[in-house]
């Protein structure tokens, strides 16, 4: 990477940094309003549950306890929506909220939602529904000292660490299953945007390019799923520095799905590091090149950069891959924002 | 597909599994490689899917008592690791085991258990464009494979590309590795070899230069099929019979000779930095020197002029040996005893090889069986080398590493057993047709109809050396 590149990225992050700092100081600034959420929320619980739900900091293994699967088969630690009073849920949800921007918290919504759709069409089965998702909190809720809170379940992982001012939300784990669901009469697509935003790209390139951009061979799964911390494969594909100035603002805006599901002060600053990537970053698809009108795609795609892995893998499982998808949001250099914590 | 989901979705919904959660009919293996200067770290996690979990628990808990036993994990990790095949640089390379992981056989059942296998791959020294071919060919009947490599922490090494056949079980990958010898500290192999080169270091090249070609099959697979014919006289377009001992030897001494000075030429000049050419044409015209010489073998096809074809190949060859010096890294004074040494060494291993099989050959050649040999090892070198020229020309996976692999694994047992076989048919009259060369008996035996008809003589119908003699003569 070059010197030039280096002062802009870091250019922008401190513009990003001051602006979203002058944006919060008129108000309250964001950790406050989610440290404020979270001491709420401790407050509602007793003893023994508080003793459930708080971690050290630099707890490894409850950091990596996280999964695509139901939480009967993957356990995790915490506690859950369901062991928790009307009130302590509320105080669990508004925490989750604050650390999240609203499409992001939304999102989180339809991908529970979707659990108890899941539940009900299997026969009530008990081990999916909205109500079994976990909240943890790692370290103590600080406006300075880094801390980090958990929430997550079936097709649910996020990890976000609050540093300062910083928000950092990798590694975070998204799926659904049913991908395409009614709720009061409405279609509800939860990661609808994450297929369609993507199969447009992959539309609006030239044969050259997507030549380059589809690889020759299937991904049965995600290759950087659970577990899988750290690590940071060869990148393939079709590199943006290949594309236009429309199409790579289109891949910023499928990025921006994830990115932004993080509060909004966190994801300005997290856009601009990702915008001063975008050179650097690829966009490889394995499968179907189409998808039926109003349902999501069947194949696989990969965005990534030097500070990105994004994985989106349709599931067989349930016999419509359209159906059921894994997605993965990763920045293999700042898992659970170890580049800000590291001392 | 469809109704094997249904079918597996009918057998979870009899199971009571709900059939939303887990990995359902599919073997997932997937691999993560990192390459380093000396050596390839991988590491493999292996996940059955519910459907087929019961198939992955019979070769795992072998004496189905429930429990995977130590000894039980061991062997299931070693067996993974023999249905792989990875070649290095055109050479395969056997994988050596770091750890094994089990989870507990209910997870396994229920479709969630990850076997974690880690095993490295040590890298002999090589030229500045590498190539590592993995294939993994473990259950491939119920698997869905993925294969990755890690980004480079060695600065040095840089990935070009990866390709891969569509399932995944073929995966190649080409890097670079700048020139090492520029950094002889952080390069312990070669510094190695540098540091002693006054004293061992002639040894040490010389020894890799014996190594070189014991493990580069194709080179020796190229001069075996090449002297497959050599003590067999030439009958119009076909081979007849037995030239002698002495015209025998005579030939072989002359293809050997002839590829020497060939491969000995480019060798030095490619090692000297005189000439520079890629490795991949290289790769597949060592290929297509087999291919020809295997149709040679079958048909003569340059009766006469063998040890001109085996000096052409030889400097053909000898550019693919020079890539493998290339990486010394030496100054000049000592390059040209490197080159030496290595070339030394690649003739001894040669030598040691031809002297190991040239008698067989010689006292079989006479026989009615040598046919059976000459053809079958030339439909072998056929095989192979069309396996390799399609690898490495349209990268099109195929067993022929493997096929090979295991063969030359046998070297010594098989060059011993011909040489009992050989001894054998010496001594036994009926089995061996001792005829002396008088090439003006065959037109008369070709025109009376054989009664003696081999595999063989189907297979290469219009060999004279396979017409044979009807028992009454």
């Amino acid at each position: 990477m070059s010197v030039l590149s280096m002062r802009t990225t870091r250019g922008g992050l401190a513009l990003a940094l001051i602006c979203s700092s002058l944006t919060i100081a008129r108000a309250q600034t964001a950790t406050t309003r989610i440290v404020s959420a979270a001491n709420t929320f401790l407050s509602t619980l007793d003893q023994k549950q508080r003793q459930n739900v708080l971690f050290a900091f630099d707890d490894e293994k409850q950091r990596t306890r996280w999964s695509n699967l139901p939480t009967s088969l993957v356990l995790r630690a915490g506690v859950n929506l369901k062991e928790m009073s009307a009130a302590q849920r509320s105080a669990a949800l508004a925490l989750v909220s604050s650390a999240l921007s609203r499409r992001g918290f939304e999102k989180v919504e339809q991908i529970m939602e979707g659990d108890e759709v899941l539940k009900i069409k299997e026969g009530n089965n008990s081990i999916f529904g909205k109500d079994l998702y976990y909240i943890s909190i790692l370290g103590k809720p600080s406006e300075k000292d880094p801390w980090m809170l958990q929430f997550g379940g079936h097709h649910l992982a996020l990890n976000i660490t609050i540093a300062g001012e910083r928000g950092v939300l990798t590694p975070t784990l998204t799926g659904v299953q049913p991908a395409l669901y009614s709720m009061d009469g409405k279609t509800v697509r939860p990661l609808g945007q994450e297929s369609d935003k993507a199969l447009a790209l992959l539309n609006a390139l030239d044969d050259t390019q997507r030549k380059q951009a589809i690889l020759s061979y299937r991904l049965a799964d995600l290759v950087l799923g659970p577990g899988q911390d750290g690590k940071t494969i060869e990148p393939e594909g079709l590199k943006a520095s290949a594309m236009n100035e429309r199409q790579r603002a289109m891949l910023l805006d499928l990025i921006s799905e994830w990115a932004d599901i993080i509060h909004e002060s966190a994801a300005t600053v997290r856009m601009t590091e990702l915008k001063a990537d975008i050179n650097e970053t690829w966009f490889a698809w394995s499968g179907p090149t189409t998808a039926t009108p109003g349902n999501s795609i069947t194949a696989y795609y990969r965005v990534q950069g030097p500070h990105l892995v994004i994985e989106y893998a349709p599931q067989r499982l349930g016999g419509d891959p359209s159906m059921h998808v894994h997605t993965m949001y990763r920045d293999p250099t700042n898992d659970y924002g170890r580049r800000l914590t590291a001392k | 597909m469809n109704t094997r989901l249904l079918a597996t979705t009918a057998l979870l919904l009899l199971l009571g599994v709900p059939a939303s959660a887990h990995r359902l009919d599919e073997y997932l293996q997937a691999t993560i490689i990192s390459v380093e200067k000396d050596r390839v770290q991988a590491s493999m996690r292996l996940i059955p899917g519910v459907a087929v979990s019961s198939i992955v628990l019979a070769s795992l808990d072998t004496n189905g008592d429930g429990v995977i036993s130590e000894a039980e994990q061991r062997t299931y990790a070693e067996s993974v690791l023999r249905d792989l095949s990875l070649r290095v640089d055109g050479k395969s390379a056997s994988p050596t085991l770091v750890s094994e992981k089990f989870p507990a056989i209910e997870e396994i059942k229920e479709g969630l258990g990850e076997i974690q296998i880690q095993f490295t791959v040590d890298l002999a020294l090589g030229g500045p464009e590498r190539r590592i071919i993995f294939e993994n060919h473990h259950q491939n009947a119920i698997s869905a494979y993925l294969v990755n490599c890690l980004v480079p922490r060695d600065p040095n090494i840089k990935i070009l590309t990866q390709n891969r056949n569509e399932s995944q079980s073929f995966y190649q990958l080409d890097y670079s590795q700048a020139s090492i010898g520029s950094d002889p500290v952080t390069v312990k192999g070669w510094s190695t070899i540098r540091g002693r080169m006054g004293s061992v270091g002639f040894a040490s090249i010389f020894r890799l230069g014996m190594w070189h070609i014991a493990e580069g099959t194709d080179h020796l697979l190229f001069l075996l099929t090449l002297l497959l014919p050599a003590p067999l006289l030439v009958l119009g377009s076909r081979w007849a019979g037995f030239a002698g001992v002495r015209l025998s030897v005579f030939q072989t001494l002359r293809v050997v000779t002839a590829f020497t000075i060939g491969h000995s030429i480019t060798l030095a000049l490619a090692a000297l930095g005189l000439v520079r050419v890629p490795s991949r044409p290289i790769e597949v015209l060592i290929a297509v020197s087999i291919f020809l010489s295997a149709l040679h073998a079958i048909r003569p096809l340059f009766p006469g002029r063998e040890a001109g074809i085996a000096a052409f190949f030889g400097l053909i060859h000898g550019l693919a040996f020079a890539v493998t010096l290339a990486e010394l890294g030496l100054g000049r004074s000592e390059r040209v005893a490197s080159i030496l040494a290595f070339n030394l060494g690649i003739e001894t291993m040669q030598l040691i090889v031809v002297a190991a099989t040239m008698p067989s050959l010689v006292l079989l050649s006479g026989a009615r069986a040598y046919c059976v040999l000459r053809i079958g090892g030339a439909l072998f070198a056929g095989f192979a080398s069309a396996g390799w020229i399609a690898e490495r020309m349209l990268y099109v996976h195929n067993p022929v590493d493997a096929v090979v692999g295991s063969v030359v694994h046998h070297a010594v047992w098989l060059a011993g057993v011909l040489f009992l076989i050989s001894l054998v048919c010496w001594s036994l009259p009926n089995v061996l047709d001792r005829r002396t060369p008088q090439p003006d008996r065959y037109p008369d035996r070709h025109s009376s109809a054989p009664d003696v008809r081999t595999v063989a003589d189907l297979l290469s119908a219009g060999n004279a050396q396979c017409m044979f003699p009807s028992r009454s003569e």
